[in-house]
């Protein structure tokens, strides 16, 4: 899953990533007492859970939830394309299944554990599958309608679903559907290859999906709002189509300006009685982007007239996060989001894994966070495992087991460098000149590695320039940032994307920003995915621990965390941990 | 112009026996700049502006001093990890503003986040801007007379060329090309930091003498044109003086005055602009710039003012201090005001 801002964004806050201290288990202080009070919701998971039998709409009613007003949400992040099928970052993904468009399954917000549960949509079960994970088959429910009146078939979700194969008219769309469908690299979606597709097949109400290799999470990824109705033909022509998406959710779009502005109102033709998931209590929602921070922060803080009834769904600056905590605790929202930050020693050059371990004793995990302006356990919590909390089967353990997390050790660093007869190993990693909490955050590392005995060598870029230059295998850098988030809460969104060997030479460095290839660990990788349901969570952290003890090829920094802004009207605001953003689908207002 | 004849009728004074004037006192020649200063030295505004400029240049000059004095450091935490100092990214109340009072460990306070001390960061601030004004001033008047000067005195073909290469500068947009210089120069140098810092500073100076000279070379160029038809200058020419001389001996003494206004008025513009560029992100990066403490304060001015006004107040006094003094000057140096 992509983070709000784009590519840009992604590497900066890649960089300023920094640090290491038990996400789960341990209280997280680091010695500086005060400092670090537990703001991160502990087992705040990724969607834990699912729920297949919660299929009877309406939703639960929230206890003591009032209906009407109107919910004015300020952010920077504009919104990047609001197409269905392209919607790939968090902030549009979680608007659109959250208010505007209903996908075979969903997430919902459970109050008790603080955890999302994935229960059916439009979809009347999570789906069957066959022995093998090959094919899927989903029945579609009776009475869903577009905002328009027209009812919505299987037919619309297949057509949903070939759309979704198109990388070249949706390039900035999830790639599941090509990596796991039938012929996912043949079929180019209705627009290229026309309509006929072997992968979906529907009869009746009934739709079959059909797999190229085993996809046991397809679940997963029928909540994403690419795995959604679209009416076939001259109805949901790209271009027009992003800027007005046909609603099926509560809510359908009044105004919508990209990047700037959006205006929700009520769908009056979606039926409460077939949605188990979602709630229909404020009338609208009036959505403003690209406010500068500072601004969004003053709003929040003063909560006068029309903020009462604001949410933003950045989260609050360092420079106001203290004044905000301590005037008004109870209008914070905090919660985690799916993201791990690391850093990714380039596998082929730095070979020996005793080095690589003394960066992670060598790191200034906390000074790092502080200098990139992040807030050490609410926006950036030390971490150990690959995978960020709350991923099923996800079991704390520790890689380097005296290192505490967030911790640094110089002498350790520096031993582990004499036996590995490498004292004064050169560390050259990216920062950008024209970024000052990069510059800042560069600094302090050089200082730390310095401390511990490696040559720290910075390489200076631009901000335009970063992923260009990062993403070069040739650059010559050793050491790349990188921050990755699950798109849905299974190894199966980590490890094949983010530590499976590439072609090099064809697909470039990937996602693997370590260049990580092991054999080992790549049939690990396919065979886990061949495993049932039940047994891929455990599996999947025996990877991780196995791919760091062994491997050690990548160091955790931190886990992102979110410090989002109520005003004192709205309710039913949590974070959704597995998108890092509101709960959308519980708001209501005080009147 | 009066300041050639002015000149002309000193030095003819100078070489008889001074005259007496009705009261008896001597009537001495003064020189235009003599009488110049002594009018600056008049006027209040300029000695305030210029007793301030020698106050912030004299803590530029000494700054590496004066921070060993207060034991602070400009560009790291009084020591390891930064993180002592700091609660949420705020530097600790007994570490100074803006929680806590005045220490004088860190009569400024540290910066958040990076607890790195204010105070010095400032002192090198000045400094940078100091150097960065001054050396670019002296560049730009340097190129800017000589050209002038040549565009002038050369009739003809030489002239043309020259004139039309300024109105190809001028034509130039200056952010456009700092902008588009940047990203190149960092690239370029980017895996040695050392040669980095350098090329930024080469880089920043050679912009902004690159898009300023011609100011001064057209109004050189222009004060040439009326000047070469004067009767000391052709006589000069008659009697075959070699135009180097005709041009430094005889042209440039009369242009003395529109080139120190024009330093004058331009050392302010140099400071707000290097200022300006680090705050856009493509000045100065590994040196410590006013300019970039403002882009990491301008978040903080609410909870923690002095962390931005500092700097700010520090550019306002200089750029204003430095202004007025130009003010002063040109007035002082302008004969057609009588005081």
């Amino acid at each position: 899953m992509r983070l709000n801002k784009p590519i840009v964004a992604v590497s900066t806050a890649a960089l300023f990533a920094l640090a290491a201290c038990g996400g789960g288990g341990t209280d997280g202080s680091t010695g500086d007492g005060d400092q670090t009070e537990p703001t991160f919701k502990e087992g705040g998971g990724t969607g834990q859970g699912k729920d297949p039998t919660r299929s009877e709409g309406p939703a639960e009613p929230i206890e003591g939830a009032q209906e009407g007003g109107t919910v004015k949400v300020i952010s920077f992040s504009g919104l990047e394309t609001m197409d269905p099928t392209e919607a790939y970052y968090t902030n549009t993904a979680a608007i659109l299944q959250g208010l505007v468009v209903r996908s075979l399954t969903q997430y919902v917000y459970d109050q008790e554990t603080g955890d999302m549960v994935l229960i059916p949509d439009l979809a009347t079960d999570l789906g069957r599958p066959n022995d093998d994970f090959t094919e899927w088959t989903f029945t579609i429910r009776d009475g869903v309608k577009y905002e328009n009146g027209q009812e919505v078939t299987a037919e619309d979700v297949a057509y949903g679903i070939k759309r979704s194969m198109d990388r070249q008219t949706f390039p900035n769309g999830a790639p599941y559907s090509n990596e796991y469908f039938l012929d996912g690299d043949k079929y180019k979606g209705p627009y290229r290859s026309g309509t006929d597709y072997d992968g979906v097949v529907v009869d009746g109400m009934d739709l079959t999906i059909k797999m190229a290799t085993p996809f046991a999470d397809m679940p997963y990824w029928g909540a994403f709002p690419a795995i959604s109705p679209i009416p076939p033909g001259k109805a949901s022509d790209p271009a027009k189509y992003a800027l007005h998406p046909l609603a099926t959710g509560p809510y359908k779009f009044a105004e919508y300006t990209p990047q700037k502005a959006l205006t929700l109102v009520k769908n009056d033709q979606w039926d409460p009685d077939t949605d188990p998931g979602r709630h229909q209590y404020v009338d609208g929602y009036e959505m403003r982007f690209d406010v500068e921070s500072a601004k969004i922060d003053q709003i929040m803080l003063k909560d006068e007239g029309d903020a009462k009834n604001t949410l933003s769904n950045d989260s609050v600056t360092v420079a106001n996060y203290l004044k905000f905590k301590e005037e008004s605790p109870d209008r914070l929202v905090l919660g985690s989001n799916p993201c791990t930050f690391y850093w990714a020693p380039d596998y082929r050059e730095v070979t020996d894994k005793k080095v690589r371990q003394a960066i992670a004793y060598a790191y200034p995990y906390l000074d790092a966070y502080a200098a990139g302006g992040r807030i050490e356990g609410v926006t950036r919590i030390p971490g150990t495992n690959i995978m960020p909390p709350g991923i099923p089967g996800r079991e704390e353990y520790n890689p380097l087991p005296d290192h505490e997390p967030g911790s640094t050790d110089p002498d350790k660093a520096r031993q582990l460098l004499e036996e590995a007869d490498a004292v004064g190993y050169e560390l050259k990693w990216l920062y950008a000149t024209d970024d000052p909490l990069s510059v800042d955050v560069k600094d302090t590392v050089k200082a730390a590695l310095e401390d511990a005995g490696f040559k720290a060598s910075p390489v200076a870029t631009t901000l335009d320039q970063f992923t260009t230059v990062q993403d070069d295998l040739n650059s010559d850098i050793n050491i790349r940032s990188a921050g990755w988030c699950s798109d849905w809460p299974s190894g199966a969104s980590w490890f094949p994307v983010i530590l499976q060997s590439t072609n090099l030479k064809e697909e470039g460095i990937g996602l693997n920003y370590s260049v990580f290839s092991e054999k080992a660990i790549d049939k690990e990788i396919k065979q886990i995915q061949t495993l049932s349901l039940e047994d891929q969570p455990a599996a999947w952290n025996e990877l991780d621990q196995k791919i760091l003890e062994d491997y050690f090829p990548i160091i955790v920094l931190a886990y992102g965390g979110e410090a989002q802004m109520r005003g004192s009207n709205v309710n039913g605001f949590n974070i959704d941990p597995t998108f890092g953003e509101p709960t959308w689908k519980d708001i209501w207002l005080s009147q | 112009m009066t300041v050639a004849d002015l000149e002309v009728l000193g030095a003819g004074d100078a070489e008889t026996a001074p005259p007496v004037d009705a009261s008896g006192k001597k009537i001495t020649g003064r020189s235009p700049t003599r009488i110049a200063f002594d009018r600056l030295r008049r006027d209040k505004v300029a000695v305030v502006s210029a007793t301030i400029v020698f106050v912030l240049a004299l803590l530029g000059l000494f700054a590496p001093l004066i921070s060993d004095l207060f034991g602070v450091y400009v560009d790291k935490p009084p020591s390891r990890p930064a993180t002592q100092y700091l609660l949420y990214g705020y530097p600790r109340p007994e570490y100074g503003p803006p929680f806590g009072g005045l220490t004088w460990d860190h009569p400024l306070g540290l910066s958040p986040g990076t607890a790195y001390d204010n105070f010095a960061g400032l002192l090198y601030g000045i400094r940078t801007s100091f150097t960065v004004a001054l050396l670019t001033t002296l560049l730009t008047t340097t190129i800017g007379v000589t050209i002038g000067l040549m565009a002038g005195f050369a009739r003809g073909a030489l002239d043309k060329v020259i004139s039309f290469v300024i109105d190809v500068f001028l034509s130039f947009p200056f952010l456009l090309g700092a902008l588009a210089l940047a990203p190149i120069i960092t690239n370029r140098f980017a895996t040695d930091a050392a040669k980095l810092e350098k090329a930024q500073f080469i880089s920043l100076i050679s912009v902004l003498v690159l898009f300023t000279w011609m100011g001064l070379a057209r109004l050189i160029r222009g004060q040439v044109l009326s000047l070469r038809e004067r009767e000391f200058i052709q006589a000069a020419q008659v009697i075959g003086v070699p135009t180097s001389r005709i041009l430094f001996k005889e042209l440039l003494p009369n242009l003395v005055a529109p080139i120190v206004v024009t330093i004058s008025l331009s050392m302010p513009a140099f400071v707000a602009a290097e200022a300006g560029l680090a705050y856009l992100g493509i000045g100065l990066t590994g040196i410590p710039s006013l300019g970039q403490t403002i882009v990491r304060a301008q978040g903080y001015y609410e909870q923690y003012g002095l962390y931005l006004w500092a700097p700010v107040v520090t550019i306002m006094l200089l750029v204003m201090a430095l202004n007025l003094l130009g003010d002063s000057v040109r007035d002082a140096f302008d004969p057609s005001t009588r005081r």
